[in-house]
C-alpha cells in the first residue's frame, strides 16, 4: 500500500492581493514504502510549496494528501500526526540551530514528540550516528562546528524524530563534493536501517540520477513528469525546454554518439558510462 | 498573522499620488495630522475624512489591502471609543445603569467616541496611502532631504537615512526569514499555538534565536560588502536621480496649506452658530 498518497491538490499563495500566484495545479503522485523519490524542476516550479503540503505545514486549497490511508488535514491530532511522521529538512537548515549543544538541538524534535530521556537519549545518538557527527561535538555549541558539520547536526535533528517519510529540500546545497557525498551517504544509511521512504529535492541531475529510484519533475506548479530514470531522462527535449537538463555521463555519451561512435546513450551515471566506453573500446579492439 | 502586516508595504502604481514628490508628500501628511488632531467640529473632521477616503480612491490600491491595514488597530479605536463614552459626561443623560452612582452614558460621550474613532481612521488611512504609494528608498531620500537643515547642528542626517533604508530593506527579508524558520520548527514538532503564556513565550526561542543569528550574520556582510565598496558615510554623495518638484507638487502644498489653516481657524476662531455639533471636544 502507498505510503503517502497526493490526490488532485491545488494551492496559491497570497490571495486577494496584486502579488496573487499559483503555486501548485492538480498534482497527483503517490509514494510506496522505501521508495527514494527524487524531485526536480526549474526554480518557482513549485518543489518547495509541495514538500511542505506534506506535513500539512501549508494546506490544499483543494485535494487531499493521505498518509496511510488517513487525511492529514482531517483535524489537529491528524496534524500533529503527519508533523512526526512525515520529517521536513528545509534548505539550509543549518540557520535554524538554535540551542547551546548539538545534543540539545537534536532532541527538540524528539522532545517535542513527548518520548522519555531514555528514549530522547537513544534517538539522539542513533541520529548523530546515521549522519556521521562525532560524539565529541554533541556537547559543543552548533555555532561553533564548520558549515559541513552544521548541516549534518540539522539533518540529524530531523532524522531523531525517525519519520516513516523523510522529506530533504536541496540537501546538498552549497556543499563541497565530500560534503555532498557525505550528505548522500546519510540518506542511504537512514533508508538501511530503516526501511523509510525518501523524498529528495534538487537541482542536480547527477545525484537523481544516480541515486533515486524514481523521478517526478515539476513545471510551472504542474507536475510533469513521474518515472524512473530511464523514463525521465529519454525526455531530454522537454527538459531543456523546462529549464533542466540531463545528467554530465547522458550528455557525454549523446556527444560521442553524434559524433558516430556506437554506443547506447541510456547511460546516467558516471560508472555507467565508463563501463559502456570500456566495453565499447573492448569490442573494437582498442583495449 | 505576519503576513497580515500590510503597513509600510509599498503597492508600485502610477497614480497621481504615486507621482508626487516624495517630500511634497511627507509634508502633506504632516499638515494634514495637524489639521486632523487641531479640528474641532464634525464639519471639518468629516472634510478631512472625506479627503483621506479621495486620496484612497485616488491612488487605486485595493481597498482589500487597505481594509486589512485597518484590521491591525481595530483593537486600538474600540478600546479607545469605549472609554470615551464613559469617560465623557457633558450633553443629556442616554442610559443610567446604576440610580445610585453618577455614571451615565451621555450624548457628548457618544460623540466624542464617534469623533475619536474617525480621527483616529483618518489618521491611519493617510499615513498608510504614504508607505503604500512611496517606495522605502524615495521615503528615506525625502526625509533626508528634509532633514538635512539639521546638518549645521552637527546631526549626521545622512548616516541616519542610511541606517532607516537598510532598517526599510530589511524588513521583508526579516518577515520571510521568519516564517521559514517558524515553519521549520513545526515541522520538527514545535507547538506555537496553545499552551500558557509561559509555554508559548518559551516556544518562541526556538524562533528568535536563529533569527538573530541571522540578522548578525547578514549585518556583518553587509557592512563588509559596504566596506569594499568603499562606502563612508562622509564626504558629499550626490544622486543618481534628482528629486524635482513639479507643478502638482506645489499646487498640493498650496491645497494643504489652505485646508489646514481653515480648520484651525473653524476650530478655534469661527463663531460657533454655523455648524450642529459644535466643539464636541
Ligand atoms: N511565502 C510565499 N509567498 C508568496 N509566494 C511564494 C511564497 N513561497 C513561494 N512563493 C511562490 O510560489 C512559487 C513556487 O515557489 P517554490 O518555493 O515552491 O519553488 P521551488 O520549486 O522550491 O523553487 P527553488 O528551486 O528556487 O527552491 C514561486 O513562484 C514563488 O515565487
Ligand atoms: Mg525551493
Amino acid at each position: 500500500m502507498a505510503v503517502l498518497e497526493v490526490k488532485n491538490i491545488s494551492f496559491g499563495y497570497s490571495h486577494g492581493t496584486p502579488f496573487e500566484i499559483t503555486a501548485l495545479k492538480n498534482v497527483s503522485f503517490s509514494l510506496e514504502k522505501g521508495e527514494l523519490v527524487g524531485v526536480i524542476g526549474h526554480t518557482g516550479s513549485g518543489k518547495s510549496t509541495l514538500m511542505q503540503m506534506l506535513n500539512s505545514l501549508l494546506k490544499p486549497e483543494s485535494g487531499e494528501i493521505l498518509l496511510d490511508g488517513k487525511n492529514i488535514n482531517a483535524d489537529k491530532k491528524s496534524v500533529k500526526e503527519a508533523r512526526h511522521k512525515v520529517g521536513l529538512c528545509f534548505q539550509y537548515p543549518e540557520y535554524q540551530l538554535f540551542e547551546e549543544t548539538c545534543f540539545k538541538d537534536i532532541s527538540f524534535g524528539p522532545k517535542n514528540m513527548g518520548l522519555s530521556e531514555e528514549e530522547i537519549r537513544q534517538r539522539v545518538y542513533t541520529a548523530a550516528e546515521i549522519v556521521g557527527l562525532q560524539k565529541e561535538l554533541l556537547d559543543k555549541s552548533p555555532f561553533d562546528l564548520s558549515g559541513g558539520q552544521k548541516r549534518r547536526c540539522a539533518i540529524a535533528g530531523v532524522i531523531a524524530m525517525l519519520p516513516e517519510v523523510l522529506i530533504l529540500d536541496e540537501p546538498t546545497a552549497g556543499l563541497d563534493p565530500v560534503g555532498r557525498a557525505g550528505v548522500l551517504e546519510m540518506i542511504d544509511n537512514y533508508r538501511r536501517q530503516t526501511g523509510a521512504t525518501v523524498i529528495i529535492v534538487t537541482h542536480s541531475m547527477d545525484i537523481v540520477a544516480s541515486i533515486a529510484d524514481r523521478i517526478l519533475v515539476m513545471n510551472k506548479g504542474e507536475l510533469a513528469f513521474n518515472g524512473s530514470v530511464s523514463d525521465i531522462f529519454t525526455h531530454s527535449r522537454e527538459l531543456v525546454r523546462m529549464g533542466l537538463d540531463v545528467p554530465v555521463a547522458t550528455k557525454i555519451m549523446l556527444a560521442l554518439r553524434n559524433k558516430g561512435l556506437e554506443i547506447s546513450s541510456d547511460i546516467y551515471t558516471l560508472e555507467d558510462a565508463a563501463k559502456e566506453l570500456c566495453f565499447f573500446l573492448a569490442k573494437e579492439g582498442k583495449i | 498573522m505576519i503576513k497580515d502586516i500590510t503597513i509600510g508595504q509599498f503597492f508600485p502604481g502610477d497614480s497621481l499620488i504615486h507621482k508626487l514628490d516624495a517630500r511634497a508628500k511627507i509634508v502633506v501628511l504632516l499638515l494634514f495630522i495637524v489639521a486632523l488632531f487641531t479640528c474641532r467640529n464634525f464639519f471639518s473632521l468629516g472634510l478631512l475624512f472625506l479627503m483621506s477616503i479621495i486620496s484612497v480612491l485616488i491612488s487605486k490600491i485595493s481597498f482589500s489591502v487597505v481594509l486589512k491595514g485597518l484590521k491591525a488597530i481595530i483593537f486600538l479605536v474600540c478600546f479607545t471609543a469605549v472609554l470615551q463614552i464613559f469617560y465623557n459626561d457633558s450633553g443629556e443623560i442616554l442610559w443610567k445603569p446604576f440610580s445610585d452612582k453618577d455614571f451615565a452614558i451621555t450624548t457628548g460621550g457618544v460623540f466624542s467616541a464617534l469623533f475619536i474613532t474617525i480621527r483616529i481612521v483618518s489618521l491611519i488611512l493617510s499615513s498608510s496611502l504614504l508607505t503604500y504609494t512611496t517606495s522605502p528608498t524615495m521615503l528615506t531620500e525625502a526625509i533626508e532631504r528634509l532633514l538635512s537643515p539639521l546638518t549645521y547642528l552637527k546631526v549626521n542626517v545622512h548616516s541616519l537615512s542610511m541606517m532607516m533604508t537598510i532598517a526599510l530593506r530589511f524588513i521583508p527579508t526579516l518577515i520571510e526569514e521568519i516564517n521559514i524558520i517558524m515553519s521549520a520548527q513545526k515541522a520538527r514538532g514545535a507547538d506555537l499555538e496553545t499552551g500558557s503564556l509561559m509555554q508559548r513565550a518559551k516556544a518562541l526561542v526556538p524562533i528568535f534565536v536563529p533569527l538573530f543569528v541571522s540578522s548578525f550574520r547578514r549585518a556583518y556582510e553587509l557592512a563588509f560588502a559596504m566596506e569594499c565598496r568603499c562606502y563612508t558615510g562622509a564626504g558629499k554623495r550626490t544622486r543618481m536621480k534628482k528629486m524635482q518638484f513639479a507643478l502638482r507638487d506645489y499646487l498640493m502644498l498650496v491645497f494643504i496649506i489652505i485646508l489646514t489653516a481653515s480648520v484651525i481657524y473653524l476650530s478655534y476662531f469661527a463663531q460657533s452658530t454655523l455648524f450642529i455639533f459644535e466643539k464636541v471636544i
